[in-house]
């Protein structure tokens, strides 16, 4: 929590006839993150793949060429194949299966283009079927023009009238007229123009001999052939698929591995006889390695450890209980944090469903919220970012149930009891009696919501700070006195607040007689508004160390801090907000449902209400609480602490999903 | 329904401030984000790891309107 996990560099080092042994062992481990060797000298070069890399390469080439001829990319294995069935078989089948897909899918390829080719030439002559004129006689004029294409309109009475002598075939078709029309060269510009304004469409012919009846029924005829062909090589392909799809897709992962692990020489020192690997792993799990390569490369490879120096930057593998590392997911999008700053994930896992919960803060879509989920990660489990943000989704559905159902004492955006304020308000009394009474009425107590908005913007503030003191104290400590500094200022303004506030709210009132009770309450009047003294002071002394350990331009940020004190009140805003969309729904609707005392209008009308309002206000207002909630965390808090920057944990390994090793 | 309250043209200024102060500050907010929005689609289309930091940034201007609403709810509450 709030570190990540402790890093130890290790050096491997060993004979090089021990490489292959020791690149095994360390995929088989899994633990080491590798540094790839970037400066070469006389003695250490980059290595060379193992000698198994080229013709390994190759095969898995042709493999994945027959995964896409088979289209067996997204082909789900029903079981594991061995390995050493893989090692047995894969030279022989190879050779077989290549034959046969490649050649199959090539034939595949031909005959589907001619069956296309031959389509449109059919598709071309159609119009032109009931001419009794052979395709030869449509060109090869010296004095005629021919035009052949469709028109809208029967263009012949223009043409009779217009031009002096011509040839014409018509053939009315449902929706419009097939037209030949072979006109003299010398009125072929009239011909154009007369066949335009019957909206002329031209039909390129193909260049083909006979009659185009015969010609159809004969390209009829070899498309069919072509066709059962098509069919034959089809299902051959098909029963390739089924007894060797499974062996294929294990295949490829199974070489892909290999590959992997033999193009690791590729990252690494070598030398004549020996090579250096270089990396981090976690401490928690140094003496496993050691204890690896012992038995497995007998004495032939050893590992130096070191603990990280200060000015290492050793990967990051971020370390928090099972509960919290969903919210690992909000840490991905922006940044891995560096190994020496804090890893806010613990932070998220409070503050994004509380602030959440509170501008939900409905029992209704809170409790629609967990489904959602539920159904995300039902859905979606197999990818890992979708089971996290189910997980999240969780989270903050079930705090804005719990918001809803005893600070709020609402759902689906009606209040269980009408508000005192206003008792003829609609409510679950026509329903049911529920025994909780709302602490706070999201649309009449919004200054309190506003106070209380403030009061979790400056703890969150304070805590983003502090965490930004921590983060600096180590390497810079001047750095850390100015953050020290901002929490002043933070401070002053906070207080100054929470005076002008007053006794105008019971947050406020209470914050003044306890946390802020030490603070002397005198005050002068500036523009007609009471300034603390003592806010004041905490704000000069923050303003005075400023310019002193982050420089003059820091002074313009102070504002910045109102800012982002005020920028909380997102949270009342949004509860408010979403509070006035469901009650205008519900002003339209739920007399008409709840009380008219018809079963049927009730449940037709509780379905309708549920869907506009499962749209508008579920949908809608949740997204844009959980934006405002997670931009809280990124831009109000994450800047007061946050670098990121800091490099992946990735050691070298693999995952095999569709092949298995035995012993 | 709720009895109405004859209301004075001081009372009716500050509500209509009120609204103007939302609507106002929203429209900031949308001319802002409309730029920010679509450069942080286009970064995100190039790299999706950019996509944290587009949100981020394209939430920023929305503090604009909640610097409305928090001045349109202390006008009501004056008025």
């Amino acid at each position: 929590m709030l570190r990540p996990e402790e890093m130890t560099r290790a050096v491997v080092v060993g004979s090089i006839d021990s490489l292959d042994v020791t690149i095994e062992c360390l995929y088989e481990l899994g633990i080491l993150h590798l540094i790839d060797f970037t400066e070469q000298d006389e003695e250490f070069k980059l290595g060379q793949p193992l000698g198994r890399a080229s013709g390994t390469s190759q095969k898995l080439l042709k493999l994945r060429a027959m995964i896409r001829s088979l289209e067996i990319e997204s082909h789900k294995p029903a079981g594991r194949v061995d390995v050493k069935e893989i090692q047995a078989k894969i030279e022989q089948a190879i050779v077989t299966l290549d034959m046969n897909t490649s050649a199959k899918a090539e034939s595949r390829q031909k005959i589907q283009s001619l069956i296309r080719e031959k389509e449109s030439e059919i598709k071309a002559l159609e119009p032109f079927r009931m001419f009794i004129i052979p395709m030869e006689d449509y060109e090869g004029y010296d004095s005629i023009s021919v035009f052949t294409g469709v028109c809208k309109t029967d263009p012949e009475p223009a043409l009779r009238s217009r031009l002096h002598d011509y040839e014409l075939e018509v053939n009315a078709r449902k929706t419009d007229f097939a037209v030949a029309l072979f006109a003299r060269s010398e009125e072929r510009f009239e011909a154009g123009r007369i066949l335009a304004e019957h909206g002329f469409q031209e039909i390129k012919l193909p260049r083909l001999n006979g009659y185009p009846a015969e010609i159809i029924s004969k390209h009829r005829v070899v498309i069919d052939d072509l066709e059962k062909d098509l069919k034959r090589i089809e299902a051959d392909l098909e029963s390739i698929r089924k007894h060797f799809a499974d062996f294929i897709v294990a295949s490829e992962e199974h070489l892909a591995i290999e590959v992997l692990k033999a193009e690791t020489p590729l990252r690494i020192a070598v030398s004549a006889n020996s090579f250096v690997i270089d990396g981090w792993m976690p401490t928690a799990r140094a003496g496993e390695l050691q204890t690896a390569l012992d038995s497995l490369c007998c004495g032939l490879a050893f590992v130096e450890t070191l603990p990280a120096e200060k000015h290492d930057e050793p990967p990051v593998k971020l370390k928090n209980p099972k509960p919290v590392r969903p919210f690992e997911f909000f840490i991905d999008l922006v940044s891995t944090p560096k190994y020496n700053e804090i890893d806010p994930t613990v932070v998220l896992f409070i503050t994004f469903p509380l602030f959440l919960g509170f501008m939900v803060g409905d029992l209704g879509f809170g409790a629609s919220l967990v489904a959602l989920g539920i159904f995300i990660r039902a859905k979606f489990g197999g990818s890992p970012d979708a089971r996290k943000l189910g997980a999240i989704i969780v989270a903050a559905g079930l705090m804005a149930s719990l918001f809803g159902l005893f600070v709020f004492a609402e759902a689906f955006g009606v209040p269980f009891h009408p508000p005192e304020e206003s008792l003829d308000e609609h409510s679950w009394e026509a329903v049911a009696d529920i025994p909780i009474h709302p602490m706070l009425e999201k649309m009449h107590d919004v200054t309190e919501m506003l106070a209380l908005s403030l009061l979790a913007g400056w703890l969150h503030l304070m805590l983003g700070y502090i965490l930004g003191i921590v983060n600096t104290y180590r390497h810079n400590i001047k750095h850390a006195i100015a953050k020290v500094a901002w929490l002043l200022v933070l401070f002053g303004l906070f207080a100054e607040v929470m005076l002008v506030a007053g006794d105008a709210t019971l947050t406020s009132e209470t914050i003044n007689s306890t946390i802020l009770s030490p603070i002397p309450t005198a005050s002068l009047e500036i523009v007609g508004i009471a300034v603390s003294y003592a806010a004041l002071v905490f704000i000069v002394v923050g303003v005075v160390i400023l310019p002193v350990t982050e420089g003059p331009l820091a002074l313009t940020e102070v504002a910045g801090v109102l800012t982002n004190l005020v920028s909380y009140t997102r949270l009342a805003a949004l509860a408010v907000g979403k509070g006035g969309m469901a009650m205008a729904f519900n002003t339209m609707f739920f007399p008409l449902i709840f009380e008219s005392g018809n079963i049927l209008l009730i449940i037709v009308g509780a379905l309708f209400l549920f869907i506009t309002q499962a749209f508008f206000v579920f949908f809608i207002g949740s997204l844009s609480a959980g934006i405002q909630a997670i931009r809280l965390n990124y831009v109000e808090f994450f800047l007061k602490f946050f670098e990121g920057g800091g490099t992946d944990f990735s050691p070298l390994k693999y995952e095999r999903k569709h092949s298995v090793v035995t012993k | 329904m709720r009895r109405r309250k004859r209301m004075d043209t001081g009372t009716g200024l500050a509500l209509i401030a009120a609204g103007v102060a939302v609507g106002i500050a929203a429209l900031g907010t949308g001319v802002a984000q409309a730029q920010i929005g679509a450069a942080a689609v286009g970064a995100t289309a190039e790299n999706p790891k950019m996509f944290g930091k587009g949100l981020a940034l394209m939430v920023l201007p929305e503090t604009l309107v909640i610097f409305g609403f928090v001045i349109a709810i202390m006008l009501i509450g004056k008025a």
